[in-house]
């Protein structure tokens, strides 16, 4: 007998390609989601993206091409630490209207850069698979986060500086804004971490602890950010610790007054 | 040309009364359609029910140090919570998304304002209540603070103020879980946005004090240390002095 069904062609017989199911408890992986692919081509969508989809800057920090992104990201950073600056420079007035945003920006961004090597060393250390210009753009990441967050609070910090004389108190409410922001910001940073294929936390938990500490020295060796002193930047060295101290004791002795490092 | 004025009274007697009702039996379903898209009038609405629900209550407040006392407070009391929502506007969009739900700045806005809009509302209606207590109490002197009146017209403000915030942040948590679909972020993002409401609203009733206003004091609408020092400093000084005692 002759066959009457010939074999179909072989592009008939393949069913449709099924996409790939992860098992339970597996991450996905970056820009499996289609919106995570959308290129990010200004800072509007940027703010957007690192608020609500931040996978998408990860996805895009590994995309030929990431350097627009990073400057993007760094010249925000830039923009809002000046901003909030100028709101820490209420308190005091006068030179510190400009003083205090130049220092804080400033020292924002030296604070990154002092990091980034350790923080790329930790990184490979811990089995990242993520190249030096990602890594360096989750940092700018992190700092872009940090401080559109601090913009957030600025409205709130500027009507206690209205409203209060107390160097100490405005000292501890900015920490605590820039330690809220800050948490969110290392969020960032894990998350675009995790996707590293790396084999430990350990590493980056370390640099953590280092970003922080070299963060807060530097509000103490750009002093004075809040209060006034006879010169712009300080004459003397101070450990942070040493510093915030002298300036409770120094409350202590003079409540209402504004001028001290 | 028409009177900006005269175009605002013309758009609050267009907007539909029926909403307060929607806000207050937390109707999630239409409260998450408004948010859905940006109406002015709604928000026009909801800022009405500010300034007249927390206006009112405050005048019963402060009628019973003076009439002028009155005025003080019923224009005090629903700028405080006008500038919290909208000076905390920013901060609350942010966390918002970065706490799971993702919720755009106007949306955000709106959550927050209905949830103020129905505690305004609650405060409204309790404001006669206030009144006549207030009525019926001795007139505010050195010697009723001594007496059993002042604490109990304070706990009653307490009472209703508490009464108020409570039910204005369980319909704000019933909408939040429908937006977001999970009580969790829902939880997390109301505490949030509570801790970070509270922490401005307290320095800002703290600035535009007083309410009910001393006895021994005159009336006026900021003190004239009203800049001078913060409510936290306050609390912390007297702590300090508890201990020192």
């Amino acid at each position: 007998m002759n066959d009457q069904n010939p074999l179909p062609p072989v592009s008939a017989q393949l069913p449709p390609p099924i996409p790939p199911v992860l098992p339970a408890g597996q991450p996905r992986r970056l820009g499996d989601d289609p919106s995570e692919r959308l290129a990010i081509p200004n800072v509007v969508v940027a703010i957007e993206a690192i608020l609500r989809q931040p996978r998408r800057v990860m996805f895009q920090l590994r995309q030929p091409g990431a350097g627009h992104l990073i400057a993007m990201m760094l010249s925000l950073s830039v923009v809002c630490s000046l901003i909030y600056g100028v709101v820490v420079g209420t308190f005091s007035g006068g030179v510190q209207l400009w003083a205090a945003p130049v220092k804080i920006a400033s020292g924002l961004m030296i604070s990154a850069l002092i990091c980034l090597p350790s923080l790329y060393i930790f990184t490979c250390l811990s089995g990242s698979r993520a190249r030096l210009v990602e890594i360096f753009g989750l940092l700018a990441g992190l700092l872009m986060l940090m401080t559109i967050l601090l913009i957030g609070f600025a409205p709130v910090a500027w009507i206690f500086s209205q409203s209060t004389e107390s160097l100490p108190w405005m000292g501890t409410l900015h920490l605590a804004f820039w330690f809220i922001a800050t948490i969110f910001g290392l969020r960032f940073l894990e998350a675009g971490f995790s996707n590293s294929e790396a084999r430990s936390r350990a590493g980056l938990n370390t640099w953590v602890v280092i970003f922080l500490l070299v963060a807060v020295q530097m509000t103490t060796a750009l002093r004075p950010i809040l209060g006034t002193a006879d010169t712009i930047l300080p004459t003397g060295k101070k450990f942070f610790l040493a510093h915030w101290g002298a300036c409770l004791s120094a409350e202590n002795n003079a409540p209402a007054s504004r001028s001290r490092n | 040309m028409p009177d900006p004025a005269e175009g605002f009274f013309m758009s609050i007697t267009r907007l539909n009364v029926c909403e307060i009702g929607v806000l207050l039996r937390g109707e999630r379903e239409a409260m998450a359609a408004w948010m859905e898209q940006w109406n002015a009038e709604r928000l026009r609405l909801h800022f009405l029910l500010v300034i007249g629900g927390a206006g009112f209550y405050g005048a019963a407040m402060g009628w019973w140090r003076a009439p002028e006392q009155a005025l003080f407070t019923a224009i005090k009391f629903p700028l405080v919570i006008s500038l919290t929502v909208t000076g905390n506007a920013l901060i609350n969009g942010m966390l918002a998304p970065l706490l799971g739900l993702n919720l755009s700045f106007r949306q955000s806005f709106s959550a927050v304002l209905m949830s103020f809009a129905v505690a305004s509302a609650i405060l409204g209606a309790f404001s006669p209540l206030m009144a006549f207590m207030v009525w019926n109490a001795p007139p505010l002197s050195p010697e009723t603070l001594q007496g059993a009146t002042y604490p109990l017209i304070k706990l009653a403000n307490v009472a209703v103020i508490a009464f108020a915030g409570t039910t204005g942040n369980v319909r704000l948590f019933q909408l939040l879980v429908k937006l977001g679909g999970s009580r969790a972020v829902a939880r997390r993002v109301l505490w949030v946005w509570l801790a970070v409401n509270l922490f401005l609203g307290s320095q800002l009733s703290w600035i535009l004090r007083p309410f009910i206003g001393a006895p021994n004091l005159p009336v006026e609408f900021f003190r004239a240390a009203a800049l001078r020092g913060n409510f936290y400093e306050n609390i912390f000084q007297s702590w300090q002095q508890i201990f020192n005692n």
